[in-house]
């Protein structure tokens, strides 16, 4: 294979054709995918990965309090309106003024708990960014792609995050890990609960409420045993 | 003999599952005035919802009494070795159904790795139980004909839970039906009874479930309706296989305007 190409190339530096081609392909090949790539928001995403990845994997902080800490930095870098608004649907025009208001605190709390909780099993691990691309006609949105590597050989998991430029900076809209979007999943569930209520928006504020309680159980079980391997089940 | 009272389970069964569809009936299509639920209504494409809620909590009593407590001991007992041994020899013997897909999907380079996986590790890996092709360079990837249908096209249809098989909209159900003819073990023990097929089965998914004892109980206690979204993460999964795992970013809804009042 070596030997071929060595051939290969001491016969087209003989041709002089070798140092062109090498100049224009290099041109041609990478110049659109530097191109693409958004520096600004794949530095956005490494330092804020790197920060949640930090407070959910500290010992030294009780449970409770790394999840206050994940939650400042979470609803500091989140568009959670926008999370919340999707997950309606075209029910998001039903809802009367309180019921908007109590839906937003619940959900951002409902919201922190989900991912909280799960980006909790991926502490202590090598976060990689690996590209970037433009989403939208309007320049505004940008998926930034990663993976999380472990050492002990597990398959890497993908990480896809959907950036929204505003004028305050840089939001996450939405989290993919493993081929799962969270604000479709969430999407799914919430217009489900809605519909079988028959309309009743409150019946959705109930169920979250009663999640969240779910939620928080499962986060503390997580953090609490954190150090410990996550195969054997903890229920 | 066999295959006549096999041919007569089949039929028994389609029996069965058209009864139910007709007993059980149909979700009720809301209201012609009232958009948002039609909106859910279509966004869900779930018309037999009921039958489905139906199967999937059966699926869960019965994970509930049999699957989940032999996971649990399976992955108690075992040593994660005999795991990966036995993980690795199913995978390994799925290599024909996956090289056929990846063929028919025209992944010339994917279906070289499927042949490469299956020489290293039927020789150096010993009849599969071991994947040294992973470490070189050789990473396993699934295929299926509910795949390779997606990839030409064609449509998941609506959703369908399928007791004890699980989520099988009629894409995935005709593609698990076709890839059983890809399957050499299907000819192999043909006449045999189905000790081999349903004992892989049965292997395969204890294995599967010990595997994610954690991320089920996850989800169920972060989700406000487990059904709805196991129904979202069944078909974002199949999405994302279908384009291997690349995201396409011109099939993501549009979110730069979204407020109260939007259709969105």
């Amino acid at each position: 294979m070596i030997r071929n190409f060595l051939k290969l190339t001491t016969f087209l530096r003989h041709t002089k054709i070798f140092m062109c081609t090498a100049v224009l392909s290099a041109i041609t090949l990478t110049t659109p995918a530097w191109a693409a790539r958004d520096e600004v928001a794949e530095a956005f995403v490494d330092s804020l990965a790197s920060q949640a990845i930090e407070i959910l994997g500290r010992e030294d902080f009780a449970p409770a309090d790394r999840e206050a800490a994940f939650r400042v930095l979470f609803t500091g870098n989140m568009d959670v309106k926008r999370i919340g608004i999707f997950a309606l649907g075209q029910y998001a025009r039903t809802p009367t003024a309180e019921e908007k208001a109590a839906y937003l605190t619940l959900v951002e709390d409902f919201i922190v708990k989900v991912y909280a909780s799960r980006l909790s099993d991926y502490t202590d691990q090598n976060f990689v960014i690996l590209n970037s691309q433009p989403k939208g006609s309007k320049n505004q949105e940008v998926i930034v792609s990663s993976q999380i590597e472990f050492e002990t050989g597990r398959d890497p998991v993908p990480v896809e995050w959907w950036l929204l430029k505003s004028d305050d900076g840089l939001k996450v809209f939405d989290v993919k890990v493993l081929g799962i979007w969270m604000a479709q999943e969430q999407r799914s569930s919430f217009i489900s609960v809605i519909r079988n209520n028959n309309g009743n928006f409150g019946a959705l504020l109930g169920h979250i409420e009663a999640q969240i309680g779910e939620a928080t159980q499962e986060i503390e079980s997580k953090l609490t045993d954190a150090e410990e391997p996550t195969t054997t089940d903890d229920s | 003999m066999k295959n006549e009272s096999g041919v007569g389970f089949i039929r028994l069964g389609i029996t069965g599952l058209s009864l139910a569809f007709l007993l059980a009936g149909c979700a009720t299509r809301p209201d012609m005035g009232d958009t948002a639920a039609i909106a859910a209504y279509e966004e869900a494409n779930d018309p037999i919802e009921p039958l489905n809620r139906y199967f999937f909590e059966l699926n869960n009593f019965l994970d509930i009494v049999i699957l989940r407590p032999s996971a649990e001991i399976y992955d108690g007992v075992l040593p994660s070795i005999a795991k990966d041994g036995i993980r690795n020899f199913l995978d390994n013997l799925r290599s024909p159904v996956i090289l056929a897909n990846d063929l028919l999907q025209g992944e010339w380079d994917r279906a070289g790795t499927t042949t490469s996986r299956f020489g290293i590790n039927t020789t150096a890996g010993v009849l599969g139980l071991g994947d040294p092709a992973t470490g070189w360079g050789y990473q396993r990837h699934g295929e299926d004909f509910g795949q390779t249908l997606g990839v030409y096209g064609v449509s998941e249809g609506p959703y369908f839970f399928a007791p004890l098989l699980g989520p099988a909209p009629p894409r995935d159900l005709a593609g698990f039906g076709v890839d059983m003819f890809f399957d050499p073990l299907t000819y192999i023990f043909w006449d045999d009874g189905y000790t081999v097929p349903v004992t892989r089965f049965v292997v395969n998914g204890i294995d599967l479930r010990a595997r994610n004892l954690d991320t089920l109980d996850e989800i169920e206690r972060t989700s406000i309706d487990y059904y709805a979204a196991i129904r979202s993460l069944y078909r974002q999964s199949r999405v994302d296989e279908i384009q291997n795992g690349v995201t396409d970013v011109d099939a993501l809804p549009d979110i730069s305007n979204i407020n109260f009042s939007s259709e969105n």
